[in-house]
């Protein structure tokens, strides 16, 4: 579903080279659900960015559903993140102006769907997170995890290949974090391909796989004991 | 225009900023419609013609100091003999007024004795048989007046004339059908008939105010030179000559009788110069409205602009999200020409009705013409490309928002 080979990114200044990433490589099967961490500043949102196609990268190979990315143009890059991927935000992403039925609308719009589809896939994605009955309601009339889920809503209405969540729990507390949680299990038990970005050890460990970033490369677990520690602790505690 | 229901309910979301701009481009609207339609009758007026020869006439204007009113008919005709003497004239007259002098007399004209009410509406020259050639005005129909028809009148006890030429305009007023030549007309509230001898193409007259647009070329030429002490001497050069008769005329006249005053400020001028001052207040008025258009556009222009530049900057995240979600560049350039585009129409809407309120307004208070729906087309059509051209370099900017920017936080 998604593979990276030697993937790089470099952001240059006149005096510095910086590698936000660097001889990346990771390959997401489809159905899986991967947990992405690593320490602030290593690389994991870099990673998400150019996973989603939100950002250009410098070298290496990107595949993804079977496509060389590299070479595309803004708008089959636009064309592939609306049709392919659904992305959860951290900070949900909601547009303010819109209420809940229009913003989960925004992606199918532009794919150009007729009304009535529209209507009948976004009744169903708000359904499946429980919040029918909120179709009228403006982002800021609903809770942080409210609002999550309806982020979620929006980017399973497109009925994607990939789902992208960056620290999808990062802006609740813990019952609202447990609850979107849930969903995303849920989701991903229905067929969906999962890569979510967390710093949290706890959500790693609910994942089927975890990958750790360290400045820009992904290490094996053993390299970083301690996070391997706190995941191995995560998966012990677990309810499941 | 699939993203006109989400727009408009963005929209009623941020009422005031939509509301003020809307309004601007109504009150633009309202007033450059408006002033449009006042330059555009403003330049129609400048640009009408007098029916004369303009390039080869210069006015005279002389008072005789210390002469008693009954030797001055004798006065005249000597300075118009020693005018017409002149290297350069091809003629002369002396005139109680001639078109765009700013003053002269008007008076109600009826086609039946009986008549109450006046048919039409003019204004009355005296004059001899050479008003024609001077003037340079084409006779349409009819004859010039014989030396023999032309008498010398006092100005405040002038009788009736027994044969008048008018202008056709006055013609096609009195006699709808075309008749008027050798048919008799009664000037003012006599009860004595003038027959019409004479038709001229075109007589403008003196005045350019909107008072006498009604009959602007209703002209009557009565066959009398008055007399008095003030005189008006209006000449026609030859072709070339007008220089040269600026000097040598005043100077002739000093010549046959030095007690006379010639005002340095307006004794002298060319027909040009007689022109230039008629007009120089619609001049005046149309080039300030027409400052007043561009200022208008010009803010208007620069509201949206800031408007919309700050919706971008505030929107910034937004935008990386549709893009994030699948927007493309153009998907984000039309968002914000639409956009603009429901404000503007919501804009013009209220500034059509607007500027035909204000055109009523202006027709009842200062006798305005109606304005033609034409402007107002014209003027929708003009504030709607403004808007895009305005919004134009905001909206390519936010269309260049990475869709990175959705996962960067504020």
């Amino acid at each position: 579903m998604l593979k990276m080979t030697h993937l790089s990114k470099v952001y240059r200044t006149e005096v510095v080279e910086t590698y936000a990433l660097r001889d990346f490589n990771i390959n997401v099967n489809e159905g899986e659900f991967v947990a992405v961490t690593g320490p602030s500043g290593s690389g994991k949102t870099t990673f998400l960015t150019i996973a989603g196609l939100l950002e250009t990268f410098t070298g290496g190979q990107y595949h993804l559903d079977g496509v060389e990315v590299s070479n595309l143009n803004d708008n089959e890059r636009s064309r592939i993140r609306n049709e392919k991927i659904g992305f959860i935000f951290q900070a949900f992403n909601l547009i303010p102006d819109l209420n809940v039925f229009d913003n989960v609308e925004v992606p199918l719009r532009y794919r150009g769907m007729k009304a009535p589809e529209r209507k009948e896939r976004i009744m169903n994605a708000l359904d499946r997170v429980g919040l029918a009955s909120r179709a009228k309601h403006y982002p800021a009339e609903l809770s942080g995890g409210q609002q999550q889920r309806v982020a979620i809503a929006r980017a399973l209405a497109g009925s994607p290949r990939l789902l992208l969540a960056d620290e999808p729990t990062g802006n609740l507390d813990t019952q609202m974090a447990r609850g979107v949680m849930e969903l995303l299990e849920e989701i991903h038990r229905e067929g969906a391909t999962i890569v979510m970005v967390t710093h949290d050890p706890e959500l790693a460990a609910r994942a089927q796989r975890n990958v750790h970033i360290i400045d820009g490369q992904v290490v094996d677990l053993a390299e970083d004991p301690r996070f391997h520690h706190a995941v191995h602790q995560a998966r012990a505690n677990s309810p499941a | 225009m699939m993203q006109i229901k989400p727009i408009l309910a963005a929209l009623k979301r941020h009422k005031a900023g939509t509301i003020l701009i809307a309004l601007q481009i109504a009150l633009t609207l309202a007033i450059v419609c408006n002033a449009l339609f006042i330059i555009h009758q403003r330049l129609d007026r400048v640009a009408r013609p007098t029916g004369l020869d303009e390039s080869n006439l210069m006015a005279i204007s002389t008072r005789y100091v210390g002469m008693d009113d009954k030797d001055t008919g004798a006065a005249i005709r000597g300075d118009l003999a020693a005018l017409r003497q002149l290297p350069g004239v091809e003629d002369v007259v002396s005139i109680n007024s001639y078109p765009l002098r700013g003053g002269g007399w008007s008076t109600g004209v009826r086609v039946n004795v009986d008549d109450k009410k006046p048919k039409g509406h003019t204004t009355l020259y005296f004059s001899d048989e050479h008003t024609l050639a001077t003037f340079g005005t084409r006779l349409v129909a009819g004859r010039n007046f014989q030396a023999d028809e032309i008498g010398e009148a006092d100005p405040k006890s002038v009788g009736d004339p027994a044969v008048v030429i008018i202008s056709k305009a006055l013609a096609d007023k009195l006699y709808p059908d075309g008749t008027a030549l050798g048919k008799p007309i009664y000037i003012g509230d006599t009860k004595k008939p003038s027959t019409v001898v004479g038709i001229v193409e075109r007589l403008q007259v003196p005045w350019n105010g909107n008072w006498s647009d009604t009959f602007f070329e209703n002209a009557i030429i009565e066959p009398f030179r008055l007399t008095g002490s003030f005189t008006n001497y209006l000449i026609r050069s030859k072709p070339g000559q007008l220089d040269a008769l600026l000097k040598a005329a005043p100077a002739a006249l000093y010549k046959v009788n030095r007690m006379r005053v010639i005002p340095s400020d307006r004794g002298v001028r060319t027909f040009a110069q007689v022109r230039e001052r008629a007009y120089r207040a619609d001049r005046g008025m149309a080039i300030l409205m027409g400052v007043v258009c561009l200022v208008l556009l010009a803010i208007t222009a620069a509201g949206i602009v800031g408007l919309t530049s700050f919706w971008v900057g505030q929107r910034r995240k937004q935008i990386g999200v549709r893009r994030a979600l699948g927007a493309t560049q153009h998907d984000i350039l039309s968002y914000f020409l639409t956009e603009n585009l429901l404000i503007g129409v919501g804009g013009v809407v209220v500034g059509a009705v607007l500027a035909i309120g204000m055109n009523l307004w202006l027709v009842t208070q200062f006798e305005m013409a109606r304005l033609s729906v034409l402007y107002v087309l014209v003027g929708v059509v003009a504030l709607l490309l403004l808007g895009q051209g305005a919004v134009l370099a905001p909206a390519l900017r936010a269309s260049r928002v990475s869709p990175v920017e959705a996962t960067r936080s504020v």
